[in-house]
Formats: C-alpha cells, structure tokens, sequence
C-alpha cells in the first residue's frame, strides 16, 4: 500500500466530540490483531460498529472514509431490513471461531451459512459502491468506491480526465511508486 | 412553432449517416428536413447518469429510453424490442435519440481494403460490390475530413490524400504490447475519429477512458456533433417523430411519410426526395411496415432482400495475464489492432478478421472477479493492483458472408405505439466458425509472446456482438438482386435513397461507420451534384480543415 493510498481522515472533528468512537470498542482480541492498524476508525454511531468491523476487517485498509461509511450503512440497511443483525452475527461468529477473512467467504459458503450473502454486500457496496441486486441495484459510490481508490496513483475512473493529451504513453509508474 | 409538413429533402434518423447525407445536401442549397424517432440529450446528463449507473458495463444503461421510440436493451434483463427467432441470438444494440448510435461507440474510422469489395471474384465467397475502393476513396476523405480522423500513414488501406490529423498518441500498455508481439505480429494504432489536436472546434482527448459509453469532452467525433453542423447549415430536425410508413404514388415515387409523435397523433411530411437512415434494422422495417396495394412485400422489396443478408462482426476473446505491468485505462478505449489478417487467400476458406487490442480499465472486471472469488483482507487490495495492471484482452471482429436467412423480419409483436417489432433471424455459419478457430490460434500466440498466464478463451461456438449493422438494405447493379443501387437508390423508387451501413453489401473485418459515412455522402453527392465534382471535395475539405 502506499502513502498516496491513505484516506482523509474522517469527518469526526472536535465541533462533534462527543459523537467519537472508535473501532477497537467493537472488536475482540482476535479481530483487533487482524486489524490493528484500524482500531482508532471513528465509528459514528453504536449501531454502525459491526458493520465497521465487518468492512475493516474485508477491506483490509488502513483507514476508510467514515461519511461514505455512513452513506453505506444507511443504503445497506435500507435494502437488507436485517443487515445491522446480520452484521452483528457475523462478526460475533468470526471473533468465536477466529475465521481468518482470507477464509471467511469459504467457510461460510461451505456452512450453507444464511450469513453467506453479507460479505460480497459489504465489500460490493465498498469495491464497487453498489447496493442490492438485479434491477434494485442502487449506485452509492462511484469515485470514491475502494476500487476507484486503490489505483488512485494510476488510473482515473472512467469519464475522469486522465491528464493533458498524451500524457497516457509515458509509464504508468513513471515515479517509481509501485505498491503491486 | 409547429413542425414542417413539407420539405425537398425527408431525412429518416439523424444519426452520423443521415446528419452528414443532411448536411451536405443544405450545403447544395437544398431544403432538408430530419425527423428522428427518439428525443434530444445532453451530453453532461449521459455522463452523470452513467457515474451514477449500477450497470457500468452495460453501455446502454446511462441512455434514456422511450417508449415511444424503444430501443433493444438486455441489462438487467431483457426488454423483448429485438425479437429473437434465432437459431443464433442477434442482441444488437443501437440508441434512438437525436444523433443516433454513435453517441456510443470506439471511433475506430477504418477504411476497408480493397479486396473487400471484390471477395466474389478473387475468392469465390460473398458478392462484389458495385464501386470499387478506389471509387470510394475521395468520400472517404471527405468522410475523415468532415469526422477529424487520425490516423498512421501505413494502416494497410490505400489513400491519395494524408489523414486529416496526426495519429493519437499509443498508451504505453500499447507500446509494450506492440513491442513485445514484434515481429511476428505487426501491431497499428487504429484509425479514429478521435481529435489529437483540438480540431472541428473540439479539443484534443484528455484520456477519460468512457469513449464507450460517452466521451465527456467532445474529443472524439459523435453523430450528435453532425447534427450540429446540419442544423448550422440551414437542416431543420424534428426529435420525436415515430415515422411509421411512407407513402408513395402510382408510379412508386416517394410522396410523404407519416409519423407519430409521443401522444401518438400522426403527422405527414411531404417531400421531392427521401433519405431513409435509421440504421440497418430500423430502416428495413420501415420498408417493410409501408406496404400497399402496389408493394404488398414493403416499399423498395421487388427483389425480396429488404432486411435479408444481415451482417455484424462477431467476436471471441482471449483474457489473460501479462507477464509485466500494462495498466490498461490510460487513454483511449481501442488504440490497436493487428490488422495483417484482413485479407489474403485464406478468404476463399475462412473469415478474415482482425485483431483489437482493448485498452479499456481492467478495475471494474477484477473488482468483480475478487468479490465472486471471496478474496478479502489485505490481499483484497494486491490482487486488485496485480490484475488490474497485468490483465489484457484481445478480441477478433470476423467476417461474415451475406446470407439471406439471416434478417430482419416484422414480429407479430407490437411496441408501445402498436408498430411491430423488428425480429432478427440469424445464424454464424462454418466460414466464419473457422476464421474463429484460425484466429485463436493467433490468440494463442500473441499470449505466449506476452508471457500469458490465466488464459480464459471465450468457450468454442460462443460469440459476442459488435453492434455494426450491415447489410439488409444491399447495394448491386442488379435489381433482381440487391434493394439498392450503387448510390444508395432504392432500384424500385427514383427519388428514395438509403444512407447508412445497412447499404454495404458485405461487412468485410473492419468498424462500419466510416463507410457508411462514405457512402452516404456519396449518395448526397448523386442527389445533389455539383456542376464540377471534382471541385467539391477540395472545397469541403477547406471548409472542415479550418
């Protein structure tokens, strides 16, 4: 990962003290060493952690950007009436059985788990800043979803100009930054 | 300010075709009038709805539909428009709005070769055409003039004249690729509509990556942008006006048309000469939906081939890993190709085709790949880095030889304002089934040479489609034989004229739009000719260079 990758921090300043939380608060033992570099990630509000949690540990980024979190949040828990339970159980399952997120959508798909679904929702809604499925489908995020943002240093996001005329026949890495 | 009842010139659909056909008759002195069946949009809505689209492989999705004027759409599901009668599926994709399809599509402005309009004779398959390449070549280059084409001076297509400007600049993904497959392939940037220099009162590209499904800036050439210039010329355009039969007279000349417009009231357009040129589905069925008492089998259908010999270019694809870092999505969509297989004495057996190279952003694809894969934490980022910077596709767009079971037919189905439905019929048969097997052995190859890993080949049979419509409305010299003549006229009505791909009478190997662009302004030429031809060219290529 590189230094260009890391986020803004969050919307969180003093004007709101009273409204910060972090992550560690929701996390284990065992989720925090999974995430260690995450555990001061404002969270916005008590029902958000699991979900913060779950999008931590799939995301494995250093930071995520707590007002698109909320904006997720709110999409997710409008199309899915039991994502904030949903969420709850799902990381209540991984600080038990100590599932490594590598493992975590094969576990669950061999398990028949009805909590199966919810990582690709969260990491969707994260990757690709989809919501839902088939027609339902609602774009939350588009420049800012975590896919766009990962390979900030190289490319644009389509429509996005890329630079002046030309610019594009020069090495992609022309500085030397290459996080792969 | 109601709309015109009458004009010189009817014009069917204001796409790239029938706006330029437009527009160089106005500058004849001609009074032209465009009726185009869909509504007018603005281009910083297409992009806002496409950053905003849940669907962002799916060009269609950021372009309104109308019920009045619908349009075949198949994300997430189907719509039903393009009725399907197989055996083969046909899902082609065009937008009815003002300007036409080509507010979606590559730029890629290849001119033919010339033995593409001599298969017959040289190698036994297909029909000639009745021009010959060096025929079309001055409406070529007043087609690359008037579009700001770029292009190499040795792209294997013959010219009298150097393109209008520079080629753009290759992406360095491209300049590897091209590197690396040397010398056994040779690897050219494309010719394109697309602006290396600020050219036409447009800029030069800045690289948005979204030629498909819309380019932003107004850097590469747009049907909407031939529009404008028919409108600066004195065309008047009337968005929303569903024609839905043309009428005629008892010695089979072009009177009027009539058209609906969204409430369904019926307006009728009188006229001296008619252009149909809605594309080469649209246009059939409309030949077709104004049958009479005259012309019980449609309008310009005495030889039976309206709508038959329909022609795209199919395509399979190989998608693999690179050995070494490309990062496709810097610039333009589809800067390259191998263009050696073209022509040669293999046509008399198999398909020609030619080779693209996309350069569109692979994040989108990986993205999805890794979430269906489950892959998440840490690594979630890598993999995303190493595939979106190595992985690379690269596609055949084959040719395939007129036949007249493959066509466009009236459905029994009928749209929003009771017109029947165009039906496709249509199959892929062994010639171009064998071009596929040739080509990916070439597949092979090209991905060895680029230190390939994770090769995923299109499954064997399996083809997509590339939205080039050619074909249903024929050119020959033989009116027992083709619907129209080597200009564009309809062999059954003296002043109906069709302008558009659906004219050429094979789809040879490369993008269709800028023949068709050629012939169109070619049959405007025949309808409106200058006293001295030959001062025309000069002068319009005056006129665009500026």
């Amino acid at each position: 990962m590189t230094g260009e990758l890391a986020m803004t921090e969050p919307d969180q300043g003093p004007a709101n003290p009273a409204r910060r939380r972090v992550l560690a608060g929701f996390l284990t033992a065992y989720t925090a060493s999974l995430v260690p570099w995450a555990l001061a990630q404002p969270v916005a509000a008590p029902e958000h952690g699991a979900f913060m949690a779950l999008s931590a540990l799939l995301a494995g980024r250093r930071s995520l950007d707590a007002g698109l979190a909320a904006r997720l949040f709110d999409a997710l828990s409008a199309m899915y009436p039991h994502f904030t339970a949903d969420a709850r159980a799902l990381l209540a399952q991984i600080n038990q059985q100590h599932i490594d997120p590598a493992q975590l959508q094969s576990t669950l798909d061999g398990a028949h788990s009805p909590l199966a679904p919810l990582p690709r929702r969260i990491m969707r809604a994260w990757c690709l800043g989809l919501v839902g499925e088939g027609e339902a489908t609602k774009c939350v995020a588009y420049e800012n979803a975590l896919n766009a943002v990962i390979v900030a240093d190289v490319l644009k996001p389509p429509t996005y100009a890329y630079g002046e005329y030309g610019s594009w026949a020069k090495p992609p890495l022309a500085e030397g930054v290459n996080a792969s | 300010m109601s709309a015109p009842t009458s004009a010189e010139v009817v014009v069917i659909g204001s796409g790239i075709c029938g706006s330029l056909a437009a527009w160089k008759l106005a500058t004849r002195g001609k009074q032209v009038l465009i009726l185009e069946a869909g509504p007018r949009i603005d281009r910083g809505r297409i992009v806002a709805a496409f950053r905003n689209s849940p669907r962002k492989s799916d060009w269609m999705s950021p372009y309104p539909f109308s019920a009045w004027a619908p349009q075949p759409e198949y994300k997430p599901k189907s719509n039903g428009y393009l009725v399907q009668a197989g055996p083969y599926p046909y899902p082609a994709e065009y937008i009815r709005v003002v300007g036409g399809t080509t507010w979606h599509w590559s730029a890629l402005a290849w001119r033919l070769v010339p033995n593409d309009v001599r298969i017959k004779s040289l190698y036994g398959v297909g029909v000639d055409w009745p021009v010959t390449y060096d025929e079309l070549d001055p409406w070529y280059q007043e087609a690359e003039e008037q579009l700001g084409v770029a292009g190499l001076p040795d792209t294997g297509s013959p010219r009298k004249h150097p393109f209008p400007l520079p080629p753009v600049a290759e992406p360095w993904a491209m300049q590897r690729i091209r590197e690396r497959l040397a010398p056994t392939y040779t690897v050219v940037g494309n010719t394109v509509a697309r602006n290396s220099r600020s050219y036409g009162g447009r800029p030069a590209c800045v690289g948005n990556n979204s030629c498909q499904p819309i380019c932003p800036v107004n850097a590469q050439y747009l049907g909407i942008n031939a529009v404008e210039a028919a409108k600066a010329a004195g065309v008047k355009v009337v968005p929303n006006a569903v024609v839905y039969r043309i009428e005629h007279d008892a010695k089979g000349r072009i009177t009027a048309v009539d058209y609906y417009d969204p409430d369904k009231t019926s307006h009728r357009v009188s006229g001296k000469q008619f252009i149909l040129a809605a594309n080469g589905i649209e246009s059939p069925k409309l030949l077709l939906l104004s049958s009479s008492s005259k012309y019980p089998n449609g309008l310009a259908n005495s030889s039976g081939m309206v709508g038959r010999n329909l022609m795209d270019h199919p395509s399979n694809s190989l998608t693999f890993y690179a050995d070494e870092e490309m990062w496709l999505g810097r610039g333009p969509q589809s800067p390259d190709s191998i263009n050696t297989l073209r022509d040669g004495a293999f046509r008399s057996q198999h398909a020609a085709y030619r080779l693209d190279f996309t350069n569109i952003s692979q994040v989108l694809g990986v993205t999805e790949a890794l979430i269906e894969e489950g892959v998440y934490g840490p690594a979630f980022d890598q993999q995303l880095r190493w595939r979106a910077a190595r992985q690379l596709s690269v596609k055949t767009l084959l040719e395939v030889l007129p036949n007249p079971d493959n066509r466009i037919t009236l459905s029994s189905d009928k749209d929003a304002m009771g017109i029947p439905k165009p039906e496709a019929h249509y199959s892929i048969d062994a010639y171009t089934r064998r071009g596929a097997q040739a080509a990916r052995e070439d597949f092979a190859k090209i991905a060895a040479l680029l230190g390939g890993t994770g090769l995923r080949y299109t499954p064997k049979g399996e083809f997509s489609n590339n939205q080039h419509i050619t074909g249903t409305l024929g050119m020959g010299d033989d009116p027992t034989r083709f619907v129209t003549d080597r200009f564009g006229r309809a062999h059954d009505h003296e002043n109906l004229f069709c302008c558009g791909t659906g004219v050429m009478p094979t789809s040879a190997t490369m993008n269709s739009t800028l023949t068709g662009v050629a012939l169109a302004l070619r049959t405007a030429d025949h309808m409106a000719p200058l006293k001295a031809q030959a001062a025309s060219t000069d002068t319009t290529r005056e006129a665009v260079s500026s």
